[in-house]
């Protein structure tokens, strides 16, 4: 028999030890998951977590990431009372004011920057979190400024373009109904576990599995009957290899490609240049290994092709790689097919669940007409996204824009987010005013002049909606700590004090969320009674092939390998229509560069223990992997005199950091991975603000010149 | 009921959730030098061919015939009787190392306050309850599994006979 005291140590939940599960969400990392959470709650405290295991998209686990959750939301140094800055921006001087003080002083630092220079000065952002940004984005709008900017500039927004100019829509892998998947670049044991284990689900029943990557992964070990390592940046010439391969065997999908593409032949006669022998060459990829892959992939369908959100489009040549690889589904028949790539309609909050919401057209509703800030530089991006492309903040507020900005409201905003760290620092530094929304006081907010403290998810209720229709509505299970608040009671409450007006937002989070779920048959008061995931009425399956059948949302109505969106920009901004092949440093200034700086960078990809710089203060998590992981290969290490561990610098022309060098036989020569999101070892300050995508603008995380040495004791 | 916590390497990638989940439950206080009872490895054979390598995660085997029980000269160390799971009654410790001379797998630890023996305990309370160990609930690509005693026999067997089938297949 067990004692109530053995009980109580070990936690177990019962009238008898007080101990209760009350349900929320992880929001730790990306909108696509927000994993269910069993939080065991005694008296207010949260003792322990656990996966959720009737939550309809998470099926009872967790990551890494999410079980660190207690020591995320009781992190020590969790802000405690608004903040109001003293010393110089940066040094992290700051005292405690109440609310009513940080409220009036952000109505005033706003409103003179709008009554000087105009609502467009002011500039607002979105970091990492997305649960409040529809709110946001009408609070920008509401204030009068065009310029709401968030994470996007850098993460999923790429790859949706990539469709989108190709197909009219975004779309998702079915790997639930695939005989082959091809993981490009999937990272999924340390980024999205239900992949895996529908990967894994997959080889179980008799399924093949092509995993495309720059370094070993454990996806490779664990799941690949195909591994192909290749050089960072090349995948687009892998991937038009491959078409080469498909068209030449006869192993394409004639009549959908007749039927349902445009600019088949133009794009047959430009593959004709990728040969197995030029693209081996250019990818390192052994040329018989592209044979079986092309031919596993395009002859044991239906085929899926996990084409990974944003770590393809962090090189300067990431949207037309994107481009040649998504072109793939369409050549072999694989798109809007079962256990092909499906059409995904947008439903809430970047998720897509089956059935449409009106979040569009309330985050938009009183937005200016004005040009953004960076406007014409990226003119893809200008066409179809609505925020500003933040890699251009930095450049507007240091004065390089075609008019001022003054002012920034933002959410969570991480200096390390953007390339050249300093640069973003110093036009931090460049502004008149300045306010971030934190649970943490960060190295931006040490900037600001008015922090506010925000809660996290264990500590407010939320809409949530998961695919195969389903929605819930989440309930605080503590409440909100210290004098910490919402985000959305934030931009509701300072309505007033900015002498705005908007009823719906003034009536806060509800009140916004009812507007928006009107006409899906759902309600926060009916999702609330439900007290967890329910299926949306209005919530229909996605028949295959209905959207191909209808026609696609293209110019030409069909899958278009020379992307008609694309022409008008040929002669001002060099945007080709066929997804062309380029070096990731065609835009190298100085070929003297290649000499000087003869490795290649990676920084990003996704380790197990954080997110960005999320979790590197989280004890738990730091535990895990206490420094700065800087991965070079064995013949390297070799060559360079290095051993396991000992210090190692990497050098660009923007700047250089120092690491233990962790060798390792999963990188190939030339190649140095850098992890990102570490304050001492800061990845992004090793970045040029100027190696950008033109399609896109995204940075280039993942290829940048960078030389390495042994460092000096 | 006896119970197994087993671990399947093929399917590990070193991610740590089970070493936080581990933390979790045992309010593990990593910032002032305390460490969980699980812990993950990836071992790279510096020998080896490019990228191969083993993925790990450790804890106490919990054995039948347990070296440290045998070792400890107290009775500190026990099988618990309702789980199989091996348990340390602290109040008896008295910081000997016995246990750690004993432990093939360097397992046992001790408290740098009160000198006394720190080791996992199958989480045998939460068994008892109908729950799984914390390490193996928070398993999402089911590396480390808990079963009890008829389907470890199951698997045991199993085993036996695809490796008598393979060398069967592979002489005849």
């Amino acid at each position: 028999m067990l004692t109530l005291e053995q009980k109580i140590r070990a936690k177990i939940p019962g009238a008898d030890t007080g101990i209760e599960i009350k349900k929320t969400v992880c929001d730790i990392c990306a909108p696509d998951h927000h994993c269910g959470i069993d939080a065991y709650v005694k008296d207010g405290k949260v003792l322990k977590v656990e996966g959720t295991r009737e939550h309809p998209y998470s099926h009872g686990s967790l990551c890494t990431k999410g079980l660190c959750s207690r020591e995320y939301i009781y992190r020590s140094d969790r802000l405690r009372t608004p903040l109001r800055r003293v010393g110089p921006r940066g040094a992290g001087r700051l005292e405690p004011i109440t609310w009513e003080e940080a409220y009036r002083a952000v109505a005033e630092g706003l409103n003179r920057v709008k009554k000087t220079y105009g609502p467009h000065s002011v500039a607002f952002f979105a970091g990492h979190g997305k649960w409040f940004r529809p709110m946001m984005q009408r609070f920008a709008y509401d204030f009068g400024s065009v310029n709401f900017g968030s994470d996007c500039s850098v993460c999923n927004v790429s790859l949706i373009f990539a469709r989108i100019i190709s197909a009219g829509c975004n779309y998702s892998p079915d790997i639930a109904h695939a005989n082959t998947f091809l993981g490009w670049a999937f990272g999924g044991y340390y980024s999205s576990y239900h992949d895996v284990q529908e990967v894994a689900a997959l080889k179980e029943r008799g399924g093949k599995v092509i995993l495309i990557d720059t370094r070993v992964t454990p996806a490779a070990k664990n799941l690949a009957d195909l591994f192909l390592q290749i050089k960072p940046g090349t995948d687009g010439a892998l991937a038009h290899g491959f078409a080469k391969l498909i068209i030449e065997n006869g192993w394409m999908d004639r009549d959908f490609v007749e039927q349902h593409t445009f600019g088949f032949e133009e794009y047959k006669a430009y593959v004709q240049q990728f040969d197995r022998k030029t693209v081996s060459k250019i990818t390192g990829v052994p040329e018989e290994l592209i044979y079986e892959a092309a031919k596993l992939y395009a002859t044991n369908g239906p085929a899926c092709i996990n084409e990974v959100c944003f770590n393809l489009a962090h090189n300067y040549n990431g949207q037309q790689n994107y481009r040649a690889i998504t072109g793939l589904n369409a050549l072999t028949g694989n798109f809007d097919r079962a256990g092909g790539a499906l059409p995904a309609v947008g439903t809430y909050n970047m998720r897509s669940a089956g059935f449409p919401t009106r979040e569009g057209a309330f985050s938009g509703a009183n937005r200016p007409e004005h040009p953004r800030i960076g406007e014409g530089r990226f003119p893809l991006w200008d066409m179809l996204w609505g925020e500003y492309q933040a890699v251009t903040l930095p450049e507007q507020i240091l004065g390089g824009g075609d008019y001022p900005i003054k002012a920034l409201f933002a959410a969570g905003l991480n200096v390390r987010m953007l390339p050249d760290t300093n640069k973003t620092l110093r036009a931090l530094e460049a502004l008149d005013f300045f306010v971030d929304t934190d649970l943490f006081l960060t190295d931006a907010a040490q900037y600001a002049d008015i922090v506010l403290p925000v809660c996290s998810s264990f500590e407010r209720g939320e809409l949530k909606v998961y695919p195969g229709g389903y929605a819930m509505m989440t309930e605080p299970v503590i409440p909100p700590l210290y004098q910490s608040k919402t985000d959305v009671e934030i931009f509701s409450e300072l309505l007033p004090y900015l002498g705005l007006k908007d009823e719906l937002l003034e009536q806060g989070y509800d009140a916004c969320i009812d507007w928006i779920l009107e006409g899906t048959g759902l309600s926060v008061e009916s999702l609330r009674a439900a007290g967890g995931a329910v299926k949306a009425p209005v919530a229909r399956e996605y028949i295959p092939g209905s959207y191909v059948a209808g026609g696609m949302k293209t110019p030409s109505g069909k899958w278009e390998f020379h992307a008609q969106m694309l022409d008008r920009f040929t002669q001002s901004h060099h945007l080709e229509p066929l997804a062309t092949y380029v070096d990731c440093f065609a835009d190298d200034r100085d070929p003297a560069l290649a000499e000087d700086y003869p490795y290649i960078l990676t920084t990003g990809t996704r380790v197990p223990n954080t997110i960005h710089s999320r979790l590197h203060q989280v004890p738990w998590a730091r535990s895990l992997r206490p420094s700065p992981l800087l991965e070079i290969s064995r013949s390297d290490a070799q060559e360079l005199g290095i051993a396991q561990g000992e210090p190692i610098e990497v050098e660009t022309p923007q700047g250089r950091v120092c690491a233990p060098a962790k060798i390792s036989g999963k990188i190939q020569k030339g190649n140095v991975l850098l992890v990102h999101g570490y304050g001492a070892c800061d990845a992004s300050s090793l970045l040029s603000s100027d190696h950008l995508d033109p399609y896109s603008g995204f940075p280039c995380y993942r290829s940048s010149r960078c030389m390495l040495r042994k460092a000096e004791e | 009921m006896r119970y197994y916590i087993l671990f399947h390497p093929e399917k590990c990638c070193a991610c740590g959730a089970c070493a936080v989940a581990c933390m979790d439950q045992n309010d593990v206080d990593v910032q002032h030098g305390e460490k969980g009872y699980r812990a993950v490895y990836e071992y790279e054979d510096a020998g080896g061919a490019m990228g191969e390598c083993t993925y790990l995660s450790i804890s106490c085997r919990h054995c039948a015939d347990a070296p440290c029980v045998a070792g400890c000269p107290t009775g500190c160390l026990s099988k618990e009787p309702s789980t199989g799971m091996t348990v340390a009654e602290r109040s008896r410790c008295i910081g000997c190392h016995s246990c750690a001379m004993a432990c093939p797998f360097g397992i046992p630890r001790f408290s740098a306050g009160d000198g006394k023996v720190l080791k996992c305990d199958g989480c045998f309370v939460r068994l008892a309850c109908g729950l799984q160990p914390a390490c193996v609930r928070a398993c999402a690509f089911g590396a480390l599994t808990c079963v009890d005693e008829a389907e470890f026999r199951r698997l045991e067997e199993n085993h036996a006979i695809s490796a008598m089938l393979r060398a069967v297949n592979q002489t005849g």
